[in-house]
C-alpha cells in the first residue's frame, strides 16, 4: 500500500438528516475527499418526520426529500443502498448485507432509531401481522398495506409519534384507540391542565383516547387481538412507546454502547469513546444534555447540528457538540405546541430524578387558558425571572423566548412583551393576560 | 395536519392522471372557443348562421335572456364568461375554505377575492352596460390588462376612469405592493389570481419546484413584461405620430400578435388549461407582466416571509403547497427569510407548516424575529 493516501475515505452510515448534513459539511471543506453514504432504507434522504403525511396522502415520498435529487452527483457522494451488518473496528471495514465489505478511514454512525419493541414476551416471533411501528419507511409500508377503513386499531404510547399515528389512522377511517399508560397525555412536556386540553381535542375528533390505560399483554382471538388491561379487542396494534438507537448491529464490535439506551458512547467531539476514528451523530449518539444527563437526543434539528459537528471533528477540527437551551414544537391533531427553556416533568420517568421545583426554592407557575379554546400558555418562573414556556394553540418564536430566559427577564416584563414573540398568521387576536390567569407557587 | 389536504395524492383529479389530462383538455377547448369563437351573438342569427358554434348553442339552450332588439349585450359571450368565472370562483372558494378556512388570513382574502370578482368583475360592468355607459373592469390594471390604453379603449374612456386606471397601474398598486407585498394585488384583488386561489386550489401542489423551472420562470416572465411595456411604448408612439406614419401598421401588428399569443393563448388557454397538470399559477408564474413588475417592487419593498430559526423539520409541506413553485423549505432549513419576487403571498406555506416556522411580515422595523434580508439577486 502507498504510504500516503491523499484522499481519505469518509464513510457515513445513514443518509437521513444527521448523515447527509455531515456528508455535505465534509464536502464543503474537502473537495477531494472520497465520501460514501450508505443507507438501507431509501436511496435518497427524506424527512422521517413526514411519515404521517405520506400515510394520509398529504405529501408524496418525493415531496419529503429535502435535497434535490441530483445531490449525490453534485456533491460526488458514492451511494450504497444496502444495510450494514457489522463493523470490524480493528480492520476499519464494514460488512454489508449482500456480503461485500467497505473500507473506511473515518466512519460516521448516523443510523438513527427504530421503534422500541413492546415488552410482550413472544409478540415479535414469527412476524405477527397485527403488530406495527411508525418509525421507518418499512414500518410505513407495512402499516399502509394493513390499515383498512373500518378496522380497529390500538395505538400504544402517549408520545409524539403515537399521537401522529393515531391521527392518520383515524383519518383513514379506522376505529382508533389511543392508550396512554400515564395519568395524562405526554407528561414529559405537558402538565395535567394542558394535557386535558389536548385530550379533549383528540376525543372531539372521535379518537378514543384513554389515560391510565397500561397494556399488560395480549392474546389472540382468531384474527383479532385482545389487549390485556384495557380488555380491548382490535385488528391492529401500533407500538409507539418511544424509539431506541438502531445500534444492534454494533453489539460486540468494540464500539461502546450505553447499557440502558443502546446509544453510541461519544465524547464531546462526538467521537466514540472506545473506537477512535468512529463518530456518531443524531438519534443514535449518547450525548450530554444541558442538564448534564447523558442520553440520545431524538430530534430532527439537533441531529442536523450533531451531523455538522461530527463532520468537523472527522476533518480534524477541535470541536465540541453543545446542546443549548431546550426548545421544541409539535402538533397534536390541529393544536400546535411550542416550548422553550425548562419545563418540569410532570410525571417522573424511570432513571430521571423529579425536577427540584418546589415553592420553597422559589419556583412559580403562571398559566392561562383562553376559555372554550385549545389555546393555553404556561410560564415557569424561578426567583422572579422566567425559566420556561409552554404554549398550545398559537404560534411563538422560541428564539425570542430563549433570549428572555437568558436575559433573566422578570415575569411581569415578559407578560407585557409577549406579543413580540408571537408568530401567528396575521389577523389573529393578540396575546392578552386574562382575568382567569393564575400564578401559583411551585412548578 | 390540515384535514382538507388529506388524500391529495389519492384524489382522482389531483394527481396528473388520465382524468386530470381530460379536464385540462376540456378547459383548453373552452378557452379556445371563447377566444377564437365569434365575438358577439345575435339572437336571430343564433340558430341559423352560427348554429355550428357550440358556445352559441349553449347560450341559446341555457335560455340566456335576449335584449329587445335581439342583438344586445346579453349575447356578449364575455358576460357569459364572467358569469361562469364568478360562479367557478364562488364554488371553488367554498371548497377552498372548507379546507383552509380555519385560518383567518385565508378567510379574509378569499372573501375579498370573490367579492372583487363578483362586484367589479361581473355586476358593475353589466350594470354599466345596462345603463348604456361604457363598461370597465375596475380591478384590472396595466400591464395585466394590456389593452387598457389601446385607442379603442382610450377613445371612449372618461377622464375620471382614465385617471383611476393610470393612477392604479403606475402609483396605487405599486405603492400598495411596496408596503404590503405583491399579495395585496395577487392574492386579494386580481381576478386571475382569484381563480387560481379558489377554483384552482386543488392543484396548487403540482407546481414544479425544480431549479430549472425557476430559471425558465425568470426568463419568460421578464420577457413578457418587456413585451408588454414595449407595446405600451408603441401605442403611445403611434398616437403621437402622423396618421400616415409606418408606426401605425407596426403597432397594429404588434398589438394583434400580443393579444393572440400572450393575451389569449398564454394567459387563457394555457394559463387556466394547465391547472390540473402544472398547478394553478402557470400564467402568474411564467407569464404575467404585472407579476414581474410587482415582483420587482416587492423585492425592494417591506414584505418578506420570516423563517423561525432552527425549528424547521424539513417535512416539505410548505414547498409542496406553494403554488408559485418556490422551494420554501430550502430557505426555512437555512433559517433564511424569504424575499422572492414571484411570491404572491398566498400564505399557504405558513398555514400548512406543522411547526409554525413561517410568518408573512410587512413591519418596517426588523422586529424581534431577526434580520430582514433586504435584497438578494435571486429574483
Ligand atoms: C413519526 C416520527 C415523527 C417525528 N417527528 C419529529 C418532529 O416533529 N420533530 C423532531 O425534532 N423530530 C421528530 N422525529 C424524530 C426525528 O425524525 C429523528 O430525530 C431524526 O430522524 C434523526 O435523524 P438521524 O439522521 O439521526 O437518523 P434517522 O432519521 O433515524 O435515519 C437513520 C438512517 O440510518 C440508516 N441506517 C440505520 N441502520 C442502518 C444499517 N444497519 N445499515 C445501513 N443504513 C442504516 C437508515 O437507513 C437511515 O437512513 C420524528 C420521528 C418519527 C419516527
Ligand atoms: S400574477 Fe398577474 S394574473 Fe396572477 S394574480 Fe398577480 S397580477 Fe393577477
Ligand atoms: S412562498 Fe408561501 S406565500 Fe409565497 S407564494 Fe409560495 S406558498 Fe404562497
Ligand atoms: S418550514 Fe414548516 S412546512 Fe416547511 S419544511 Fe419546515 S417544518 Fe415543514
Amino acid at each position: 500500500m502507498p504510504a500516503a493516501n491523499p484522499a481519505p475515505h469518509y464513510v457515513i452510515i445513514g443518509n437521513s438528516i444527521a448523515g447527509i448534513e455531515a456528508a455535505i459539511a465534509i464536502r464543503n471543506r474537502d473537495r477531494d475527499a472520497r465520501i460514501t453514504v450508505i443507507s438501507g432504507e431509501h436511496p435518497h434522504p427524506y424527512a422521517r418526520v413526514s411519515l404521517m403525511y405520506i400515510f394520509c396522502g398529504q405529501l408524496s415520498l418525493k415531496d419529503t426529500q429535502f435535497y434535490p435529487e441530483d445531490l449525490y452527483d453534485r456533491m460526488r457522494f458514492e451511494r450504497i443502498f444496502e444495510r450494514v451488518t457489522g463493523v470490524d473496528v480493528a480492520g476499519r471495514r464494514l460488512a454489508l448485507e449482500g456480503g461485500r465489505t467497505v473500507e473506511y478511514d473515518k466512519l460516521l454512525l448516523a443510523v438513527g432509531s427504530v421503534g422500541r419493541r413492546l415488552p410482550w414476551p413472544g409478540a415479535y416471533e414469527a412476524d405477527p401481522a397485527f403488530l406495527h411501528h411508525f418509525v421507518t419507511l418499512g414500518d410505513l409500508r407495512r402499516l399502509d398495506a394493513a390499515a383498512k377503513p373500518g378496522m380497529s386499531v390500538a395505538v400504544i404510547g402517549g408520545g409524539l409519534i403515537g399521537v401522529e399515528a393515531a391521527e392518520v389512522l383515524h383519518l383513514r377511517g379506522l376505529k382508533t384507540h389511543f392508550l396512554i399508560r400515564e395519568p395524562f397525555y405526554f407528561p414529559v412536556a405537558l402538565d395535567a391542565a394542558e394535557a386535558n386540553v389536548v385530550a379533549e381535542h383528540i376525543r372531539h375528533h372521535g379518537v378514543d383516547a384513554r389515560t391510565n390505560a397500561p397494556v399488560n399483554g395480549f392474546r389472540r382471538e382468531g384474527a383479532k387481538v385482545v389487549l390485556e388491561g384495557p380488555d380491548l379487542t382490535v385488528d391492529l396494534v401500533v407500538g409507539a412507546i418511544g424509539v431506541e438507537p438502531a445500534t444492534a448491529f454494533l453489539r460486540g464490535s468494540g464500539v461502546a454502547l450505553n447499557d440502558q439506551t443502546g446509544g453510541v458512547e461519544v465524547g464531546d467531539n462526538l467521537e466514540s469513546t472506545s473506537a477512535p476514528g468512529i463518530f456518531a451523530a443524531g438519534d443514535c449518539a449518547q450525548v450530554t444534555w444541558i442538564d448534564g444527563s447523558r442520553r440520545p437526543e431524538q430530534l430532527w434539528y439537533t441531529a442536523r447540528d450533531q451531523g455538522r459537528t461530527a463532520a468537523l471533528a472527522m476533518l480534524g477540527d477541535d470541536v465540541k457538540y453543545r446542546r443549548g437551551t431546550w426548545y421544541n414544537s409539535a402538533k397534536f391533531f390541529d393544536v400546535e405546541y411550542t416550548t422553550a427553556g425548562f419545563i418540569p416533568y410532570a410525571a417522573p420517568k424511570a432513571g430521571r430524578a423529579p425536577a427540584p421545583t418546589r415553592a420553597e426554592d422559589g419556583w412559580q407557575t403562571w398559566y392561562q387558558r383562553v376559555p372554550g379554546s385549545a389555546v393555553t400558555q404556561r410560564i415557569v418562573v424561578k426567583d422572579g425571572s422566567v425559566k420556561g414556556f409552554n404554549a398550545l394553540g398559537t404560534r411563538w418564536d422560541h428564539n425570542v423566548w430563549m433570549r428572555w430566559i437568558h436575559e433573566r427577564r422578570p415575569l411581569a416584563w415578559v407578560l407585557a412583551h409577549m406579543n413580540d414573540a408571537r408568530f401567528d398568521e396575521e389577523f389573529i387576536a393578540p396575546f392578552a393576560v386574562l382575568p382567569s390567569a393564575t400564578l401559583v407557587n411551585g412548578a | 395536519m390540515q384535514a382538507g389536504l388529506l388524500s391529495t395524492y389519492q384524489h382522482p383529479v389531483r394527481n396528473r392522471n388520465g382524468l386530470a389530462w381530460a379536464l385540462s383538455a376540456l378547459l383548453m377547448a373552452f378557452y379556445l372557443l371563447l377566444y377564437f369563437g365569434k365575438e358577439n351573438y345575435d339572437a336571430k342569427d343564433a340558430l341559423t348562421r352560427y348554429a355550428h358554434d357550440p358556445l352559441n348553442l349553449l347560450i341559446v339552450k341555457l335560455g340566456w335572456p335576449t335584449g329587445d332588439n335581439g342583438s344586445l349585450w346579453v349575447f356578449n359571450k364575455w358576460y357569459l364568461y364572467a358569469a361562469l368565472y364568478t360562479l367557478g370562483m364562488a364554488i371553488g372558494g367554498y371548497f377552498m375554505l372548507k379546507k383552509h378556512g380555519n385560518s383567518r388570513y385565508h378567510r379574509l382574502r378569499t372573501y375579498s377575492l370573490v367579492s372583487v370578482q363578483a362586484i367589479l368583475g361581473f355586476m358593475l360592468p353589466i350594470a354599466l352596460d345596462f345603463a348604456h355607459r361604457p363598461a370597465w373592469y375596475f380591478s384590472y390594471f396595466f400591464p395585466l390588462k394590456y389593452d387598457l390604453f389601446f385607442p379603442y379603449n382610450l377613445d371612449h374612456m372618461q377622464a375620471t376612469v382614465a385617471a383611476w386606471f393610470i393612477f392604479g397601474s403606475f402609483v396605487g398598486i405599486p405603492t400598495l405592493v411596496y408596503f404590503k407585498g405583491k399579495r395585496a394585488y395577487c392574492s386579494w384583488i386580481c381576478g386571475c389570481g382569484g381563480l387560481a386561489e379558489t377554483f384552482g386550489d386543488p392543484w396548487r401542489h403540482l407546481s414544479s419546484k425544480s431549479d430549472r423551472s425557476w430559471r425558465i420562470e425568470q426568463f419568460s416572465v421578464y420577457t413578457v413584461m418587456f413585451l408588454a411595456f414595449a407595446m405600451l411604448g408603441m401605442v403611445l408612439a403611434d398616437g403621437l405620430s402622423a396618421p400616415d406614419s409606418p408606426i401605425h401598421g407596426w403597432a397594429n401588428h404588434y398589438k394583434e400578435w400580443y393579444s393572440l399569443a400572450i393575451g389569449a393563448v398564454f394567459s387563457g388557454v394555457l394559463g387556466t388549461g394547465l391547472y390540473p397538470l402544472m398547478g394553478t399559477r402557470v400564467w402568474c408564474r411564467f407569464g404575467c407582466p404585472m407579476a414581474a413588475m410587482l415582483g420587482l417592487i416587492q423585492k425592494f419593498g417591506r414584505f418578506r416571509i420570516t423563517a423561525k430559526k432552527d425549528m424547521c423539520i424539513s417535512c416539505g409541506n410548505c414547498s409542496t403547497y406553494c403554488e408559485m413553485g418556490i422551494d420554501v423549505r430550502a430557505y426555512a432549513m437555512a433559517g433564511k427569510d424569504i424575499k422572492r419576487s414571484s411570491c404572491v403571498g398566498c400564505g399557504m406555506c405558513a398555514h400548512v407548516c406543522p411547526r409554525g416556522v413561517l410568518k408573512l411580515e410587512t413591519s418596517k422595523d426588523v422586529g424581534p424575529h431577526g434580520e430582514i434580508q433586504v435584497w438578494t439577486l435571486d429574483l
